[in-house]
């Protein structure tokens, strides 16, 4: 199968997957109560918080035809391109926003590094970093191609159901409907990656098979134990 | 130095995905971990994996057991510091009762849980490891990955995946469905360079099993384990001069008695391991020490689920065994979707996982990890 549409149904199942599951059904109607609304915003703030880190990581892997857009996304992310928009203070202002106070919002930066921290400890499973890279492309992308779709509804679901106003919800805005083509150029990088370092058709499946073995989107928005809830494997 | 205080958490930590074998399919470890208090005020962490079909203990059966015999008897000893000495292993040991209920039941996992923590406990008061009795005899260990009994297209996609990860040795649980064409195709995937060995968990009878032994030889099987049901000795002796694939003994191994009459009977080439199952660590060098002597050779294996703290048992015992040509667990966030130490135990690329130097065991178990998947909490004072 051609390398762009298996990785884009792969991206396709998680989502719909996702976009289906009861938790996203409860982010968007209202029926969520105070807790579980504050862990989401919690967990989505923690899952990006890093995001310029690991797209460093990405940009120091990255084969020449997909540094430009990683170097592009980076310095997006950090405020340094035309917009000077820093993303993580955007998720800084929703954290406040919702009303956590200071020792929720020290967590959430603690749980943030704590997760870069396992992830440069964890012995590797692959034999070599451009596994690990595609991997980790993958899993961006991935939210990039989710977030182009859903990022809006989503933040028109907070805006509903908890009064947020639209300055407090940039982030969403940033990464909603209208960044679908940022979300094709996350695709190209991903396909010009497994060119440039010639995975085989085998590898690249075994290595979506691994990077999706779990829908990551409700992994990391909504934890381990409801993921396993939400697959059966925990009832 | 006494022991003031024991809590018992049952765990319920789900998996990242199903696990199965012929006898049981699993979504979540059910380990109990024991932690324990001394008088010193040092914490110790022991894990029991309770397995009905293999030592008869329930979670139910292990938990009350642990709480109305053992914590009642060791709440009672002066325990001596620890030493760098094998024997001081043993000594622990013996202080823990275990109960032989027949056939089927004997309170092994329940031991092994308290046998540990003690160890870890008193190790740790000491500011000594593991290692400081049991010398690493290598600088690393090297395990296996395991593919479960799921359908034949997961398990050839598990067999690439561990190609992937460079593992260099591969047990294939088998249930006598397909068996044939699942090894053929997990064979194909893999290539010829990798290790490959099955696991009945005792699905077969004598017939079905030296057949499918014929079957399957020209995949370059390593070993067979537990083709059949747990039987006499002579049985199993037939099953191995039978077949030209070794054979390995897992259910039929849980007591030093039993590691004598299949040692008697030459009735395997192998012995499968497992500390919970063995009762502990001592109980499990003792057979160790008996296989090294009739020249049999060692697995030491795991009980699915376990968490980081068998897992680093497991790595000093593997580090140290005499005799040991295959090692499975240290699984941890590969199969747990979250594990109990600070630090990840799950091996790397090629299966290789370091030495553990630190006290005790060598990890942090986090308590607040204990806390979010206990179902069940038992404090004994």
């Amino acid at each position: 199968m051609d390398t762009r549409v298996l990785v884009e149904s792969r991206y396709a199942e998680q989502l719909k997957f996702f976009e289906s599951s009861e938790l996203f059904h409860l982010v968007e109607s209202g029926l969520g109560d105070n807790k579980f609304y504050d862990d989401f915003i919690a967990n989505l703030c923690q899952s990006h918080l890093k995001s310029p880190q690991i797209l460093a990581f990405l940009y120091a892997v990255a084969p020449p035809s997909v540094v430009r857009f990683i170097q592009y996304n980076m310095l997006e992310e950090l405020g340094l391109d035309a917009e000077g928009i820093c993303h993580p203070d955007l998720l800084r202002n929703l954290a406040i926003a919702v009303g956590f106070d200071r020792d929720r919002i020290e967590q959430i930066e603690a749980g943030s590094q704590s997760e870069l921290h396992r992830m440069c400890s964890e012995p590797l499973l692959y034999g070599t970093l451009k596994e690990l890279g595609l991997s980790v492309l993958l899993e961006v992308s991935s939210f990039e191609w989710m977030l182009s779709r859903l990022a809006g509804r989503i933040g028109q679901a907070l805006q509903q159901h908890l009064k947020l106003s639209s300055e407090n919800l940039k982030w969403f805005s940033h990464h909603s409907e209208v960044d679908i083509r940022h979300a094709e150029e996350g695709l190209d990088s991903v396909v010009n990656y497994v060119n440039h370092y010639g995975f085989n058709s085998d590898d690249l499946e075994t290595i979506l098979d691994i990077t999706f073995r779990e829908n990551v989107f409700i992994k990391r928005y909504f934890g381990e134990i409801a993921l396993a809830k939400e697959t059966n494997i925990l009832t | 130095m006494k022991i003031i205080e024991a809590t018992l958490f049952a765990l319920k930590i789900p998996f990242t995905e199903s696990f199965s074998h012929s006898l049981k399919s699993r979504t979540f470890s059910d380990s109990i971990v024991v932690r324990i208090k001394a008088a010193d005020g040092t914490i110790g962490y022991g894990e029991a994996v309770a397995r009905p079909y293999v030592t008869g203990e329930t979670v139910e059966s292990c938990l009350k057991f642990m709480a109305d015999r053992i914590w009642t008897k060791i709440v009672q000893i002066d325990y001596s510091q620890a030493e760098k000495d094998i024997k001081w292993l043993f000594d622990i040991s013996q202080t823990i009762p275990t109960e032989n209920l027949g056939e089927s039941i004997i309170y092994n996992a329940a031991k092994a849980g308290f046998e540990l923590a003690l160890i870890d406990c008193f190790l740790k008061s000491q500011n000594l490891s593991l290692s400081a009795i049991l010398p690493p005899q290598r600088n690393s260990v090297i395990y296996s990955g395991v593919i479960t009994a799921s359908s034949i297209e997961k398990a050839v996609k598990n067999a690439k995946s561990f190609k992937l990860f460079g593992l260099k040795h591969i047990k294939v649980k088998i249930t006598g469905e397909d068996d044939i064409l699942r090894i053929g195709s997990i064979r194909e995937a893999l290539g010829s360079e990798i290790s490959l060995r099955i696991d009945g968990n005792a699905i077969y009878n004598l017939d079905t099993a030296i057949a499918i032994c014929q079957d399957l030889a020209k995949f370059q099987i390593d070993v067979a384990e537990q083709l059949i049901q747990p039987t006499k000795p002579k049985i199993l002796a037939q099953l191995k001069s039978q077949t030209t694939i070794p054979q390995m003994v897992d259910e039929s191994l849980i007591t030093l008695k039993d590691a004598e009459s299949l040692i008697a009977a030459k009735a395997c080439d192998f012995f499968n391991l497992r500390i919970s199952k063995c009762g502990g660590i001592a109980q499990t060098i003792k057979i160790a020490q008996l296989a090294q002597t009739a020249g049999i050779k060692l697995q030491l294996g795991c009980q699915v689920g376990e968490t980081a703290i068998l897992s680093a048992v497991g790595r000093h015992l593997a580090a140290w065994l005499d005799n040991l040509i295959f090692v499975e667990g240290s699984y941890g966030t590969l199969l747990l979707s979250e594990d109990l130490s600070r630090e990840s135990i799950h091996f790397g690329n090629g299966g290789k996982a370091n030495l553990l130097r630190q006290p005790g065991f060598g990890i942090e178990v986090q308590d607040q990890i204990l806390a979010k998947y206990a179902c069940e909490t038992i404090r004994l004072f």
